[in-house]
């Protein structure tokens, strides 16, 4: 089984890119669970049809301990397994040990046991790693493999960098490497120049550049993944890609995060320069 | 007597020899990483100034071992209510953290509150509470609105500080129930007493001195206290502050927004005692108070003095070891321990200043050892190098005396028996002498190596 983490900047495109990915792997065949981490619990919508899926805390606070596996995990396209850890409101609480709760409970379970044959497990975790809770997926082994998505605005670029940091912390003690950085266009100025430059300098490759495409929020608004909502389409191809470099990507390494300067000179020789 | 302990080198400044000389004692600091600290923590320090409230209801806003260990924590005595005797915690779990411990916080309270109709409500936060950031003062307000009496949210979080921040909550906490009741009876000759916590009844003690003076008090907080007199103190005339460490910062509080002068006061001791009496009279300047003042000092000691001269002969030279929480009850032990004709062989406390440990240094002896935020290793060290026979201290010093074999005697919030006032003095004496005197000491494993002894005295006098 092979244990992955999104992660990447608020609101760059992480739950959606991961769906349509785990989507391109479902179609492939593979066995896939994931496991949404953010309190908003909206990580497996597109996968569901719907936000159809009751989170892992709510129910144990709904049920108490007598919680089972099919109470929290819901099958979504092309039996994907699907997960929310969800959490309390914005402002009360604590989230992060939410995060740290809800996998202990997945593991009592036996989500991830031998005999539930996954091939993949994704945790796709909210953009700002605010405390130790969020980290829960890269610490422990939980995730193995991490994929940032990122564009060529400066502010994701420089939440790439920081989630670097974070990931050679844990590397030092634990299994989890850098699988590459996933970027989601945002129509800047050379975009895949400059990821490809920003992956160079972490150490890591850019694993695929995806184009951006209206036929994404349209099948966002149908909530589907764009391989469901319509196979043929261009775009589809291009989660099919990125599927088929994940399950072929040998490198995972620890990234060497960059200092501000060197990100910013990253900036000026890609961005300004080239306009 | 050298012993083989070692001190840690950062601590060395906190420490000093009376008559060696020296800089001022280092103190008001977070203790030492490595230094196993005798004190406890912020809330700690909060529950146990405001628990002897007696008709109050205090719930500890946590997980339960928080509540568990500081329960019933003084041997605080109540006239009436024994409610405060309860221990009342929200017991936070996994979920309760994830998602809030606000709504199980208010149904909590209204249950309680329905349950046993406390006259006010004290919400104690712990640790976990600050982290998850529970808007506790929102929770408080509503629900005093709802039942209509004050709830009060003390902020007492348990890693924003030491001890003495969980004083200085407790004083913020109290202070907002004050002013809020009827002055319109109270005296001219009226006073309240601030830090004395009833235990074993000595807060009935010292207002029965007082009362038979002439004098009428208030409230007395918090030792068998009442909310109804907490919310008219500020309608007395004078504050005397006996627990200087924790209830200073409400005496000025009083002082800076209703205007009561305050004076720090000890209870233990024939001259402090007699002192605290005299004080008060002549705060008031009545010449018929002061009379009286001088009729009760003069009667109790002539009742007391014959007994404790003939324990004295048998105490005097012994030495002691002083360890409490705060200075003024040191300076009063100081002075105790004289009486009965003992020398301090070393005295420190958890929350003194830098004022209290020069007039320890002024008080004491020289070659006595003065101490600022302990630990145990060096209690033991100086015990046995100044060759103590006696350890007054609280329940964490206990163990250290019986270890080493010294006699120990309790002051601390646990106690059972009353050491205040006069009567106090007797029973002290009492049990200082029961303690020093007792032939086991001869049996423990330092005495029973005389020739040591001998030894390192020659050593020192070389």
């Amino acid at each position: 089984m092979r244990k992955v983490a999104i992660y990447g900047k608020g609101g760059i495109g992480k739950s959606t890119t991961t769906q349509n990915t785990v989507a391109g792997l479902v179609e492939m065949g593979k066995r896939v669970m994931v496991v949404g981490c953010d309190p908003k619990a909206d990580s497996t919508r597109l996968l569901l049809g719907g936000l159809a899926q009751r989170s892992v805390l709510d129910t144990l606070r709904e049920e108490g301990e007598d919680v089972e596996l099919a109470d929290i995990r819901a099958k979504g396209f092309c039996s994907s397994l699907c997960v929310e850890s969800g959490g309390p409101e914005p402002g009360v609480g604590c989230a992060g040990r939410g995060i740290i709760t809800s996998i202990n409970m997945l593991e009592q379970l036996g989500a991830y046991d031998e005999s539930e044959q996954l091939d993949y497990v994704f945790y796709d975790v909210l953009g700002d790693v605010v405390c130790g809770g969020f980290a829960m997926p890269i610490r422990e082994g939980k995730a193995e493999e991490i994929y940032i998505v990122v564009s060529g605005e400066m502010m994701a670029m420089y939440a790439a960098n920081n989630i670097c940091k974070g990931i050679q912390k844990y590397a030092q003690t634990g299994a989890v490497r850098l699988g590459g950085l996933i970027c989601n266009s945002r129509k800047t100025d050379n975009e895949k120049e400059l990821i490809q430059a920003l992956a160079a300098r972490l150490g890591t490759h850019m694993i695929h550049f995806v184009p951006r495409h209206n036929d994404v929020q349209r099948a966002e608004i149908q909530r589907k993944t764009v391989i469901e909502w319509n196979a043929a389409c261009e775009q589809a191809d291009e989660y099919r890609t990125l599927a088929r470099s994940i399950e072929g990507n040998k490198k995972f390494v620890i990234p060497k995060p960059l200092s501000i300067q060197e990100l910013e000179n990253l900036l000026m020789e890609f961005g300004i320069l080239g306009t | 007597m050298n012993s083989d302990l070692n001190l840690l080198p950062s601590r060395s400044t906190s420490i000093t020899e009376v008559g060696a000389g020296g800089g001022a004692v280092v103190c008001g600091k977070v203790s030492l990483a490595g230094s196993v600290s005798q004190r406890a923590c912020v809330f700690c320090g909060s529950r146990v100034v405001l628990y002897p409230i007696a008709d109050a209801l205090h719930v500890v806003h946590g997980p339960i071992g928080c509540a568990a260990y500081t329960w019933d924590i003084r041997g605080a005595r109540s006239s009436g209510p024994q409610l405060f005797r309860n221990s009342f915690s929200t017991d936070l779990q996994e979920l309760d953290v994830v998602y809030g411990g606000e709504a199980k916080l208010e149904r909590t309270l209204n249950k309680l509150i329905d349950r046993h109709h406390p006259k006010a409500a004290f919400i104690y936060s712990t640790c976990i509470v600050g982290l998850i950031g529970d808007d506790v003062g929102a929770v408080c307000k509503r629900v005093s609105a709802a039942k209509g009496i004050p709830v009060l949210q003390v902020q007492s979080e348990g890693f924003k500080g030491t001890k003495k921040d969980g004083y200085k909550a407790a004083c913020e906490a109290v202070f907002r129930l004050i002013g809020t009741g009827d002055t319109a009876s109270i005296g001219p000759h009226s006073i309240n007493l601030l830090g004395d916590f009833n235990i074993a009844g000595e807060t009935w003690l010292v207002r029965e001195y007082f009362e038979r003076i002439g004098v009428e008090v208030v409230a007395t907080i918090t030792g068998d206290g009442r909310v109804d007199d907490i919310r008219r103190c500020h309608g007395a005339k004078l504050n005397l502050v006996q627990c200087a460490g924790s209830m200073t910062h409400l005496a000025k509080r009083l002082q800076d927004d209703h205007g009561i002068p305050f004076k720090k006061v000890s209870f233990f001791g024939i001259e402090d005692m007699a002192a605290a009496l005299y004080g008060a009279a002549e705060f008031f300047a009545d010449a018929v108070l002061m009379e009286r003042a001088r009729e009760i000092v003069s009667g109790e000691v002539a009742r007391i003095m014959p007994q404790l001269r003939a324990w004295r002969t048998e105490l005097e030279g012994r030495k002691a070891a002083i360890y409490v929480g705060g200075a003024f009850k040191a300076f009063s032990l100081v002075r105790a321990l004289r009486t009965l004709g003992m020398r301090t062989a070393l005295v420190g406390t958890q929350t003194g200043d830098k004022d209290d440990y020069e007039m320890l240094r002024e008080m004491c002896d020289p070659g006595t050892i003065i101490v600022d935020d302990s630990n145990p290793i060096e209690l033991a060290k100086f015990c046995l190098e100044q060759e103590v026979d006696l350890f007054i201290g609280g329940v964490k010093e206990r163990p250290i005396a019986y270890k080493l074999g010294i006699g120990f005697c309790d002051h601390n919030h646990e106690r059972k028996e009353a050491l205040a006032g006069f009567e106090g003095m007797l029973n002290f004496a009492r049990e200082v002498h029961a303690s020093v005197t007792s032939p086991v000491w001869n049996y423990v494993p330092r005495r029973a190596r005389p020739k040591s002894r001998e030894t390192t005295r020659e050593g020192n006098a070389a």
